[in-house]
């Protein structure tokens, strides 16, 4: 944050002890990985995690940019969900329509994202009560359009694509996580939306004050938080290739678990897509030892859950003995 | 007269819900016939039995200014464990209860204990925990087991003069709930507490304390509403329980009581309850698919809770 010193220095970053918490974690949980199995060593090995997470990462990188304005989206199972289902309709085995779903995908995302966010900016509802009742409401949409199974078909070129493992190593999959975490934090750090997330995040009745945009704040960030869910449907469109109606059914605890680990709190106004990223990682290492451990694949619900109580926990204890 | 206004608006918050259940039920009964069908009623009252015990659980969460998302978790836990228990043995059916309602109230114990000494904000202690419970459920079992006992059956299904017995033990329990909510002191600190943490703190009242209880109340009558639906499912359905939450709090919120805290009442819940038991019936009567129905709720839970924002300084 060194361009902080032409902004207003406001105390919105805390500690370095609980900035970079969770990259200590990430290298403990990988060390014990390592010492739990020697494929925690392998290059393919982690490629590999880093695929099978993408879906989950994607989605996390929005929904921090919402916790740090102090909302949340737990509408985002469900918009995965939809537009993984939207994808595989609009492509209809046609590689000729894979942009134009793509396309469409992203707009629906970023429609439902924008209604979340026009009702957080204008009401005074609880965000979590709001995003969990959009996410019904999808849900229903989406078993409305499909009739209740699975519809569409993915186009020949589709999945190779994302799976194509450039060098050998680095499936396509993978590196879209990294470029979108990338552009998030770009967006984060390097944009003056990014600066008036964390002012609002920080304290809304200065930032309404001061006259900053919160309205158009709000509604940005949540529209955002749709696109991002968008572009994780079609990454598990892409991961899986299966356009079930349930697909994304219950990521948004994953994705919650993966943001509070890295740092970005309930209360918002710190943390931020970096730290996501590292808990993100966290999160798919856990759920491996898991199953490395021989746990029913069910336990990493438990994990989840542990980790979001815990994890919110922890960051609450520092930041009040930071400020 | 903006005073005045307000007021109106108050009183109209405060009691909506029931002109809003008449004209529903009215209109329901005055265009559709198969609704004013008595056997019809009675099976509206008793799927709103499960659902109406939850909500007068999450009224007192709510007054307090908390909030409960684990208790569809802790019903649909106590579905499977109770049937597991059971397996259609008459005999063990009151202790069997008995022990659910304890987990209830136990794991509604562990909420209360982490809120207080983790000091987290009860949606996302209560999220983590409705996952945790949701993995125990599935490690547990990903299909039916078990079955539930013949009196729990007849508790869930049957009537004694016409009046389902479940509408009974529903009343008996809002009576209960009323007295220990409107004619208590516990009910009173309870108010305090929620309205305004830190003056009733100084007012010398046990805030943390009444966390604790409210969470304990909410978790044992989570329990009890698990027994009921698992006396109408007839086996332990592992799925049996999700999103009954977002539904309690939406009957809570439809009655009016504010998700703020500070004030509520049993009975405006149960309108609620009540309400969205003959929207639910309606919609079926009217063959709406399960798809659209689901969208509808979706909706319900929004406009609710856009009708319910607190009044005052729009910030």
């Amino acid at each position: 944050m060194t361009a902080a010193a032409t902004g207003p220095r406001k105390s919105i970053v805390p500690a370095g002890a609980s900035r970079h918490a969770i990259f200590f974690v990430l290298a403990a949980v990988y060390l014990a990985g390592l010492a739990v199995s020697p494929a925690f060593a392998e290059p393919n090995y982690l490629f590999n995690v880093l695929r099978q997470i993408a879906p989950v990462g994607i989605a996390a990188i929005g929904v921090t940019l919402v916790m740090i304005l102090g909302g949340v989206d737990l509408s985002v199972g469900a918009v995965i969900s939809l537009t993984a289902v939207l994808t595989a309709s609009v492509m209809a085995g046609d590689p000729g329509n894979i942009a134009l779903a793509i396309f469409v995908a992203c707009a629906t995302g970023f429609g439902i994202g924008l209604l979340n966010g026009m009702i957080a900016a204008f009401s005074r509802v609880s965000p979590f009560i709001l995003t969990l009742g959009m996410g019904v409401a999808v849900m229903g949409l989406t078993q409305m359009f499909t009739g209740g199974t699975a519809k569409g078909t993915v186009s020949p070129g589709f999945r190779e694509f994302f799976n194509f493992r450039i060098g050998g190593y680095v499936p396509v999959l993978a590196l879209a996580l990294l470029l979108l975490a990338g552009i998030g934090l770009f967006i984060e750090k390097a944009t003056t939306f990014g600066r008036q997330l964390f002012l609002v995040g920080t304290n809304r009745a200065t930032a309404i004050l001061s006259g900053l945009p919160v309205r158009g704040v709000t509604i940005v960030a949540y529209a955002l938080s749709g696109l991002f869910g968008a572009l994780a449907g079609i990454a598990l469109l892409a991961r899986s290739g299966v356009s079930s109606t349930v697909a994304g059914q219950g990521l948004e605890f994953q994705v919650l678990a993966a943001v509070v680990l890295g740092g970005t709190t309930f209360v918002g106004g710190r943390g931020g897509i970096a730290g996501t990223v590292a808990g993100t990682l966290v999160l798919v290492i856990a759920f491996n030892l898991v199953n490395i451990a021989g746990l029913p694949y069910q336990m990493q619900l438990i994990v989840m859950g542990g980790i979001i109580i815990l994890a919110s926990a922890l960051y609450g204890r520092i930041s009040e003995h930071v400020g | 007269m903006a005073v005045a206004r307000a007021q109106r608006w108050l009183a109209f918050e405060r009691d909506g819900i029931f002109l809003l259940l008449a004209a529903t039920v009215v209109i329901s009964a005055m265009t559709i016939p198969a609704f004013r069908d008595p056997a019809n009623l009675a099976n509206v009252i008793r799927q709103a039995g499960v659902l109406g015990i939850l909500a007068i659980g999450q009224t007192f969460v709510i007054v307090a200014g908390m909030i409960d998302l684990s208790i569809g978790m802790i019903a649909g836990l106590v579905v499977v464990l109770s049937s597991v228990l059971l397996y259609g043995e008459a005999a063990l059916t009151l202790p069997v209860v008995a022990l659910m309602i304890l987990v209830g109230g136990g794991i509604g114990l562990l909420n209360g204990v982490l809120l207080n000494t983790l000091r987290l904000h009860p949606l996302i202690l209560t999220f983590g925990m409705l996952s945790v419970l949701q993995g125990a459920i599935f490690s547990f079992t990903d299909k039916s087991v078990g079955r539930t006992s013949e009196p729990l059956s007849i508790l869930a299904n049957g009537d004694i003069f016409g009046i389902p017995w479940s509408a009974i033990l529903l009343m008996g329990l809002a009576i209960g709930a009323h007295v220990l909510f409107a004619r208590t002191q516990f009910g009173y600190h309870l108010v305090a507490a929620g309205g305004n943490p830190e003056s009733a703190r100084r007012a010398g009242i046990n805030v943390e304390r009444i966390r604790l209880a409210v969470f304990v109340i909410s978790g044992a009558t989570a329990g009890l509403a698990g027994v009921l639906l698992a006396g109408r499912l007839g086996t332990g359905y592992p799925l049996a329980g999700s999103g009954l939450e977002l539904d309690a709090i939406v009957a809570v919120v439809l009655g009016g009581t504010l998700l703020s805290g500070g004030r509520g009442s049993v009975w405006r819940s149960l309108a609620g309850v009540l309400m969205l038991a003959v929207i639910s019936n309606v919609l079926n009567l009217l063959g709406v698919s399960a798809f659209v129905q689901q969208f509808i709720k979706g909706v319900i839970v929004i406009v609710a809770i856009l009708l319910n924002q607190p009044r005052g300084a729009n910030t």
